[in-house]
């Protein structure tokens, strides 16, 4: 068997054989959403994270959605004022370098609680080393100086 | 009187002279005619930072004359419609200088509806953005070979060694005998159009990333030497989309198609895209 994909091997011909360099452009347009829009529009104007509140199953959920992911109601209109600090739940390292990443490689993402939210967001962390990182650190929001109508409207968080 | 869109299409006539923005009339001196099925002809002057509008039959001397019906004039004014669509539906004309319907908005201030005094809207984010992907595509030997041909000016064919048809571009194995495909022919360059597509969808270029000019025309062209099916495809000279005829053969009666020849690019570099697109070759 391998005797025969090695005189294969030799057969063929790569003398032809090249790569060809492309670029591929996705052109899109993403709509936040009114709920998504509420959102955004409170960091950037506000300074203020926003979550909404399902009344029925007493649970504040970051970021908003229009229904409760348990009971299914509509929730979009029950906005609550979260705290811009929390504590790390979890986190990782990116440590490769893309396009459409935020940050140069290594930085460190991390699901986020903040004080009255019920669940994480996910956010960069800047100020501390990635050795140091660790879970059940307290953190606080960096709001951006430049707006850019989107979550990076945070900039990133950093230890307390 | 009828009302469109909650508006009657006196109301905007008659608020003319309280919407008008004498700030925004400076330097201009232009008439408007507005001639409006079943509600007749109105004439708008303005110059000297002021506006007057009278009722007449004489639209002779406007520089610009918007012809329409009642319901898309208003529609237009109060913006439920949108100018272009309506003007693509042919509900919508403008005669002489079309530079007026840049220019009217800045001359009066919106007539305003009920409906927006009462509804504050919420500011809606939409993001437009273009990924930018890089990706390499492996040629194989064969796909190479004949992409290196295309590079010294050749289109390369691969024959097949049982039913002997050619295939451009080339493929290992012939699908139909499943033999593996051995003896490269020199077809071409000049051929028969035998297959035209108008293309509306402004597809991006795989290899360029750019998004092509709508409509281009993607056609087969029948290479010399080759015959039947043996089609090659690449895109047509823009310019000469409306003036090519396809060939094809029905039973005895054969119609011939444009003979077609490609334009090489000048820097070439062993891609599809050596050949810029094919043109008439008469």
């Amino acid at each position: 068997m391998r005797s025969n994909a090695m005189k294969k091997e030799k057969d063929f011909d790569i003398n032809n054989c090249y790569t060809i360099s492309g670029k591929l452009a996705l052109p899109y347009t993403y709509f936040a959403g009114r709920t998504g829009s509420t959102f955004i529009t409170h960091i950037r104007d506000n300074k203020k994270i926003m979550g909404v509140r399902c009344n029925h199953c007493n649970k504040v959920f970051i970021p908003p959605r229009q229904t409760c992911e348990k009971c299914l109601s509509m929730i979009s209109d029950n906005w609550v004022e979260l705290e811009n600090q929390g504590e790390i739940l979890n986190y990782t390292v990116v440590r490769y370098d893309d396009n459409h990443l935020p940050r140069k490689a290594p930085f460190i993402l991390a699901m986020i609680k903040l004080g009255k939210a019920d669940t994480p967001v996910i956010h960069i962390v800047e100020g501390i080393s990635i050795n140091d990182v660790k879970e059940g650190l307290k953190v606080k929001a960096v709001f951006a100086e430049k707006t850019t109508n989107t979550i990076l409207d945070i900039d990133h968080f950093e230890p307390v | 009187m009828t009302k469109y869109f909650g508006v009657a299409i006196d109301d905007i006539f008659n608020s003319m002279a309280e919407r008008f923005r004498p700030e925004g009339a400076a330097d201009v001196d232009v008439k408007v005619g507005y001639d409006i099925r079943e509600f007749g002809k109105r004439k708008l002057v303005i110059s000297n930072r002021k506006m007057s509008l009278e009722k007449t039959d004489d639209l002779s001397d406007c520089n610009a004359v918007i012809k329409t019906d009642e319901r898309t004039f208003v529609g237009v004014t109060v913006g439920k419609i949108e100018t272009m669509e309506a003007i693509i539906a042919l509900k919508f004309r403008v005669k002489g200088d079309q530079g007026v319907l840049a220019l009217l908005p800045r001359l009066f201030l919106k007539l305003s509806t009920q409906e927006k005094d009462v509804k504050q809207e919420q500011e809606l984010l939409v993001l437009k953005k273009v990924i930018s992907v890089k990706q390499k595509f492996a040629t194989g030997p064969v796909m190479g070979k004949f992409l290196k041909g295309l590079k010294e000016e050749k289109v390369l064919a691969i024959k097949c060694p049982e039913c002997g048809r050619l295939q451009s571009p080339p493929r290992e194995v012939c699908a139909i005998c499943r033999v593996k495909n051995t003896e490269w022919v020199e077809v071409g360059p000049e051929g028969e159009l035998r297959m035209l597509e108008y293309c509306y969808y402004a597809s991006p270029d795989p290899l360029t990333g750019e998004t092509r000019e709508t409509p281009y025309g993607a056609i087969g062209v029948l290479l010399d030497k080759c015959k039947d099916e043996e089609v090659f495809w690449h895109l047509l000279n823009p310019a000469h989309l409306d003036r090519v005829k396809m060939g094809i053969v029905l039973g005895e009666k054969v119609i011939k198609g444009t003979r077609l020849r490609p334009v090489w690019s000048e820097n070439r570099t062993g891609s599809i895209n050596d050949i810029k697109y094919f043109e008439i070759a008469e």
